[in-house]
């Protein structure tokens, strides 16, 4: 049995080498291919293969929101896609541009030669700012057009705030108002990760972090949506009725100097910018400068109060009704005679504003307009906001003395005049005006601020501007119900080259409530109005009252003036 | 011959640890394709929440609630005769 198997062997021993030499020589074959790809071509195999598999991603980023103190957006960043594409990569599928050309509404022919013209590109843009469906639907599965991540600004409340929160441009950049002041604050950066994708373009494994992505933070301002709309409606309204130009508001917490509404008109959508004209995009409240005129009365008295030439019961002649200053003559619109400093505001008197101006040397009234807040910025950080115009003593001549009593021969903007009633609402105490919510521990660090002004001389200014907005004031529609109020009203001659337009006119009311414990401050300038009156009392005073009224009922501060509201109990009997 | 024990256990270590790194890359790879998943969940919400968050200010504009109030369901501020203080 063994022999068969032994000759077998024998005879299948050449067949044997052979087998085993092709062997070797495939062995040998696969060696020096494996040698080839791993050692000679090695370079340029691992790039084509990082070609084909790796790619750097964006990882998103947001910008941060501009809220409102109680956390309601007033400028949202949503997600949108920017489709785009590589000239010399889509070029050669032509067909698949025609297909996402008509998916993107777009000309194909000369998006064809456009991108021709770039061809040394390697990033164009074909259409920006989609939603994420649309861009989805557009550039899944085909290649060469590609999709990035990019953040559309949104404005719910649109034209109410528009002035104050700006806008940005189409790169997420902050363009105008607070968008711009914190642009650094708000910005994201978007960053970039190393991946591998599989053969079908999904990314299967990541690499490394090229760079973080970091988001915006949001920013909590000041302003109570609440009282922005109503203070916002009130304007309009006003401005409608009376025909006037523009107009502005600004109402405060005197207690630490937030601004809860800062309003403008006329206005603009944030959203639709396309017919937005310069006039419209100002923030006048910030920007705009005007002579005040009687408005600054009670800065006048409360300098000379504060340094003892006159108290509660001095005396004022203001007989004849007139004057003459270097040749021009200070005008009352009759003869008061002998009046007290209460009456000098109510009646606003020019004569008697003007001679307690000249009872102070100019350095001394300079110092104390300056420390009210007078030609010093108002504090907020807002582009091309203005500081006023208040020459420095040195350079006033006899009249500008004079004048700056009853408020001619400087300029303001809103909100420096608001600031400045601030100081008195909040006894005498500086303050710092913020256009961001402040944090609760600044109420305490107000209780320590500078006093620019007596607080025994605030109260009583206080005392004399509830005068003014009673019943027989020039303000009398400024009175809230239910509250004491106190305020000053002002109807200036718009200032022209060379002199002034005696039929231009900006009222003025500022004020404060409730007069016992101030707690808000507002005012209101309304500019050229046209029909139904132009004196402060009857244009600005009502917005004030509309305000005042909605934000002391909304703010939950209790009425500090029953006597009014019993008045008004007491016919239907006290069942209630 | 303890040389080629110790041979031995290594061999079975080095085979050993060659099938973890395949096992372990297997897994972080769908643990990835995981993470991908659930970012992509993420970017969806965060898409629709501010989304939602826009119809919201939208909707509860000032404007548009006062409206609503006043016309459809004729609310009016109350009269101070109406206001009764409490101690």
């Amino acid at each position: 049995m063994n022999k068969p198997v032994d000759n077998q062997a024998v005879f299948f021993t050449g067949r044997h080498y052979l087998v085993l030499s092709m062997l070797l020589c495939f062995l040998v074959g696969l060696i020096g291919r494996a040698f080839y790809l791993q050692i000679v071509e090695n370079e340029f195999l691992v790039d084509q293969g990082v070609q084909r598999q790796i790619r750097t991603i964006q990882t998103p980023a947001y910008r941060g929101a501009i809220l409102d103190r109680f956390g309601s957006p007033l400028a949202i960043s949503t997600p949108v896609d920017s489709v785009w594409v590589n000239p010399s990569e889509i070029l050669q599928n032509l067909g698949a541009l025609k297909t996402v050309t008509k998916k993107l509404g777009l000309n194909y022919s000369r998006t064809v030669s456009n991108l021709k013209e770039k061809a040394n590109k390697e990033f164009v843009y074909l259409k920006r700012q989609l939603k994420p469906e649309v861009a989805e639907s557009v550039a899944s599965g085909v290649e060469g057009v590609y999709l990035q991540r990019e953040y559309n600004r949104y404005y719910p409340a649109g034209e109410v705030v528009s002035h104050l929160v700006g806008f940005t441009d189409i790169d997420d950049q902050g363009q105008e108002g607070l968008e711009l002041v914190y642009q650094s604050w708000l910005e994201a950066q978007p960053g970039s990760r190393r991946v591998i994708r599989n053969r079908k373009g999904a990314v299967i494994e990541e690499l490394a972090q090229v760079k973080r992505s970091h988001s915006g933070k949001d920013i909590y301002t000041s302003i109570d949506m609440r009282l922005q709309y109503i203070a916002y409606r009130s304007l309009a309204r006003a401005i409608q009725y009376h025909g006037a130009k523009s107009g502005s508001a600004v109402l405060l917490d005197s207690r630490n100097g937030e601004v809860l509404a800062m309003v403008n008109l006329p206005s603009y959508n944030s959203n639709q910018r396309k017919k937005m004209t310069a006039s419209q995009q100002r923030n006048r409240a910030l920007t705009d400068v005007f002579e005040p005129g009687s408005a600054m009365k009670p800065f006048t008295l409360a300098a000379a109060i504060d340094r003892g030439k006159y108290n509660q019961k001095s005396l004022v002649d203001t007989s004849p009704g007139w004057f003459m200053v270097s040749g021009h003559p200070v005008k009352d619109i009759r003869n008061y005679g002998k009046l007290d400093l209460a009456s000098i505001l109510r009646k606003s008197s020019n004569v008697g504003a003007s001679r307690i101006a000249l009872s102070m040397k100019p350095e001394e009234l300079w110092q104390s307009l300056t420390d009210y807040g007078f030609g010093e910025p108002s504090g907020v950080s807002f582009p091309a906001e203005s500081s006023g115009y208040f020459r420095h003593h040195s350079q006033w001549q006899p009249l500008d003395h004079a004048s700056m009593g009853f408020g001619y021969g400087l300029s303001v903007t809103i909100t420096q005049l608001a600031k400045a009633y601030a100081v008195i609402a909040n006894q005498g105490r500086e303050l710092e005006i913020s256009l961001l919510k402040k944090q609760v521990d600044d109420s305490q660090k107000n209780q320590i601020a500078r006093h620019v002004m007596k607080s025994s001389t605030a109260k009583m200014i206080i005392e004399m501007m509830e005068e003014v907005v009673g019943p027989k004031g020039t303000a009398a529609q400024a009175a809230v119900t239910g509250y004491r109020v106190a305020g000053k009203t002002g109807t200036a001659k718009k200032s022209i080259a060379g002199g002034y337009d005696e039929d231009d006119y900006i009222s003025v009311f500022a004020g404060l409530a409730p007069a016992s414990d101030p707690r808000l401050v507002m005012a209101v300038m309304i500019d050229e109005p046209s029909q139904n009156g132009y004196y402060g009392g009857t244009v600005a005073a009502p917005v004030f009252r509309e305000v005042m009224s909605n934000a002391l009922r909304i703010l939950d501060i209790a009425p500090d003036d029953l006597s009014t509201l019993q008045a008004r109990l007491s016919p239907k009997g006290k069942g209630a | 011959m303890t040389q080629k024990y110790w041979f031995a256990l290594l061999l079975a270590f080095v085979l050993g640890s060659a099938l973890t790194v395949i096992y372990v890359k297997h897994e972080s790879r769908v643990l990835f394709s995981e993470l991908r998943t659930v970012q992509k969940q993420q970017d969806q919400a965060v898409i629709q929440w501010s989304r939602l968050q826009l119809q919201n200010s939208t909707l509860a504009t000032h404007s548009n609630v006062e409206a609503q109030a006043r016309k459809t369901l004729k609310m009016r501020l109350p009269e101070t005769v109406q206001l009764v203080e409490l101690p």
